[in-house]
């Protein structure tokens, strides 16, 4: 069953109550590679990665972890993994070295052993100079890190993190980004749920989308993003409306499509342009000098090299964060 | 092993927590003192009513008649019936008394008028013995009224004898003579001493007054007696919150996050609820006994011996904690747990401890012990009031027996419930 694979998902379901939180959720996560579930909230990511944490029984279906079922063999799961949850999950009235202890010995490490498991682990979190302090006086930031501390004191050998980095600030995200990659460097297999696309973009070796409770799309980055094709897309806005000038554009080499809005369902604004273009580094310079000569100036640029944002507003017709 | 990590870190939350040192402990000693100061209990130890001695004036202007004054009688009375609570001084005559009153230095003065005793022996005689009383004071003054009136009362009984025997033998045709109604009257006054006395010695032939149960406890009297059934009920009461509330912290932990967070470790579910069982019992225990080793330390209430004791506490221990479980196990959320505790638990607790403000009323008892004892609290009180009660061992076992039962019936349903829950 485990072939070179750490986690297989094979028709999970869910359902709580007429709800159907999971319908039919199948992927598997290679040993040693980092693999994103990305979806808007309410896509079904934190349903699947419980029923993974054996939180949570799969209505219908089966997975695995390291070889070990989530029905039949929850203990042997739980050993495997390292579970980081949505919501900070600490004890805020005791020190950030007694909630590692606590949960070192939940995961059954004793004496010694788990003395230099907890020394490493504020190490790797960056929490070794605060490590005698309270959590409740912790930011949020250093909270999300030992969050995360604690799924790595055994040292799993996969670790499953729930949208990590939300509400947090921007340097306790980067290192969170950080710290993941380098888990993984070390042989760590991760399994990562996010809705922020640039998490996704940067650290998964492969992502699978999720929407409404299914998989809608999986693969690496690029596979991904040949789905919208792999056309630049450049929105201008005008000082003046120029039929001139749109005609001038069109018949620009490197020019696909030039059409007067932002996006196809949104409303017509004055002055608002947008092309789809071969290369936008290229192209840019004439469509620019054509403007020029057209006597209309160009108030702003905003250049869109595919990503997995226009992956799902192409498959959904919604945006990734609505 | 995980199970006692995961209690002993429950209880270090617990103890440090200062909801549990008010509510637990702060709050059961201070009600405890409270009523222990209320009922004077700082000025001695086992003595009771630490009343201030009242002062009396007493003017006797009875001349008496044949030997007897009743003036006499009544001065001596006053001055020997209750040498430490009512110190009766002569005073010289009937203003110096009442200029005493009004300087505060006397609670009553008390004027036997001239031609008292000839009143009582005289059958249309009339007099009226005079108190002057400081109209700031209540109790001293009444207990002198009392103490007056049971004699005056002899008297005026004395004299209503003496008038029916005269009218007796005057309609049979006889005409009583002097010394035969003098005769009568002294074996009137002297049958009434009789009777007084007796009453005052617990042995009085026409009428017993019967002491509730709890008034016949050989380790607790008096004010440390009513202290010794408060802190019981007290106790009692709150070791029942404590319990719900400790059990709760299923709630609050699920509510943070770390209870599911558990659940992804390679930890038993029964294990992760056996600990935080463990540390429930383990703060009850703690609680009980620290309330029972400080209100004997501090209030000197005698709880009995070691061994009904022990069993009464494991009791509590078992009843209260399991209880807690059971009815944390129907919560959804935190939210519910305060209407319960707010509610619920206060309704169940007075309910139990209803014995406890109706034990001194021999008419209430037996309907309300057996109210109390619908609800779990009901049960814990009465084994209490037992062992204040000198019970032994064996007397208590019936009640430790059905504590023990209940306990484990709602410790078998709470842990399947929440077993359901988190499966």
């Amino acid at each position: 069953m485990n072939n070179g694979s750490a986690v297989q998902a094979r028709g999970l379901h869910k359902s709580f109550g007429d709800v159907n939180a999971v319908r039919g959720v199948s992927f598997e996560v290679n040993a040693g590679e980092i693999f994103s579930l990305l979806g808007p909230n309410g896509a079904g990511k934190s349903t699947t990665i419980s029923i993974l944490a054996c939180l949570l029984q799969p209505t219908k279906g089966d997975a695995s972890v390291m070889g070990h079922s989530v029905l039949k063999e929850s203990m042997g799961v739980k050993a495997a993994i390292g579970v980081v949850p949505q919501e900070i999950a600490l004890y805020e009235d005791i020190s950030a070295r007694e909630n590692l202890s606590f949960w070192g010995k939940m995961y059954g490490l004793r004496g010694p052993k788990l003395a230099q498991r907890v020394d490493e682990v504020l190490e790797v979190i960056g929490l070794t100079s605060r490590q005698k302090g309270r959590v409740d006086k912790f930011s949020g930031g250093m909270k999300r890190r030992l969050n995360i501390g604690i799924a790595l004191l055994h040292k799993p050998q996969v670790i499953i993190m729930d949208e990590p980095t939300v509400g947090i600030d921007p340097q306790s995200r980067r290192n969170i980004l950080d710290n993941v990659k380098e888990l993984n460097r070390q042989g760590m297999t991760v399994l990562y749920t996010t809705h922020y696309m640039e998490e996704a973009q940067e650290l998964s070796d492969r992502i699978a989308i999720m929407d409404q409770g299914q998989i809608i799309a999986r693969g690496t980055h690029d596979q991904l993003v040949k789905i919208v094709g792999e056309l630049d897309r450049i929105n201008l806005t005008l000082s003046a409306s120029s039929e001139q000038l749109l005609a001038a554009w069109r018949s620009t080499d490197g020019v696909h499509q030039v059409s007067a809005t932002a996006q196809p369902d949104e409303p017509v604004l004055d002055g608002a342009v947008t092309l789809l273009v071969d290369d936008s580094n290229v192209v840019l310079p004439r469509i620019l000098e054509k403007a020029t000569n057209a006597g209309v100036r160009v108030t702003s640029i905003d250049i869109q090299e595919p990503n997995l944002e226009a992956v799902f507003l192409h498959l959904t017709g919604r945006a990734l964060r609505d | 092993m995980k199970a006692v990590d995961i209690a002993l870190k429950d209880l270090w939350h617990s103890v440090r927590n200062a909801m549990f040192i008010v509510f637990g402990l702060l709050l059961p000693m201070s009600t405890g003192a409270l009523f222990y100061f209320a009922f004077g209990g700082q000025s001695g130890g086992d003595e009771g009513f630490a009343l201030a001695p009242i002062e009396v004036q007493v003017v006797n202007l009875d001349e008496g008649q044949m030997g007897f004054s009743a003036g006499e009688l009544l001065s001596g009375v006053l001055r020997d019936a209750i040498p430490d609570l009512i110190h009766a001084r002569e005073a010289s005559d009937a203003t110096a008394a009442r200029a005493a009153v009004d300087r505060q230095q006397a609670a009553v003065a008390v004027i036997v008028p001239a031609g008292f005793t000839a009143a009582i022996m005289e059958l249309e005689g009339r007099a009226a013995v005079e108190l002057y009383e400081d109209p700031t004071l209540t109790l001293g003054p009444g207990i002198v009224r009392g103490v007056l009136s049971q004699l005056v009362d002899g008297f005026a009984g004395t004299k209503i004898a003496a008038s029916t025997a005269h009218d007796q033998l005057a309609a049979s045709g006889l005409s009583p003579d002097a010394t035969t109604m003098q005769a009568v009257a002294m074996e009137y006054a002297d049958w009434t001493q009789t009777v007084s006395e007796g009453q005052q010695s617990g042995t009085n032939p026409l009428f017993e007054i019967q002491a509730p149960p709890a008034q016949e406890q050989e380790g607790n009297e008096g004010v440390t007696g009513i202290l010794a059934l408060i802190m019981a009920g007290m106790m009692v009461f709150y070791v029942f919150f404590t319990g719900a509330a400790s059990a709760q912290s299923i709630l609050l932990e699920e509510e943070a996050g770390t209870l599911p967070r558990l659940f992804t470790t390679p930890t038993r579910q029964s294990t992760i609820l056996g600990g935080k069982f463990i540390s429930t019992f383990m703060l009850l225990a703690m609680q009980v006994v620290v309330l029972v080793i400080i209100s004997g330390l501090l209030f000197g209430v005698d709880w009995g011996d070691p061994l009904p004791v022990a069993a009464v506490t494991v009791a509590l221990v078992v009843l209260a904690s399991s209880f807690g479980i059971f009815i944390t196990s129907f919560l959804r959320d935190t939210r519910q747990g305060g209407i319960i505790y707010g509610g619920v638990m206060t309704v169940m607790g007075m309910l139990g401890m209803i014995t406890v403000f109706t034990g001194t009323v021999p008419t209430a008892s037996n309907a309300t012990n057996t109210v109390s004892l619908i609800v779990p609290q009901g049960w814990a009180v009465r084994a209490w009031r037992l062992l204040l009660d000198g019970a032994g061992f064996g007397e208590v076992l019936p009640t430790v027996a059905v504590m023990m039962a209940a306990g484990i019936v709602f410790f078998v349903v709470g842990v399947l419930k929440f077993r359901n829950r988190y499966a």
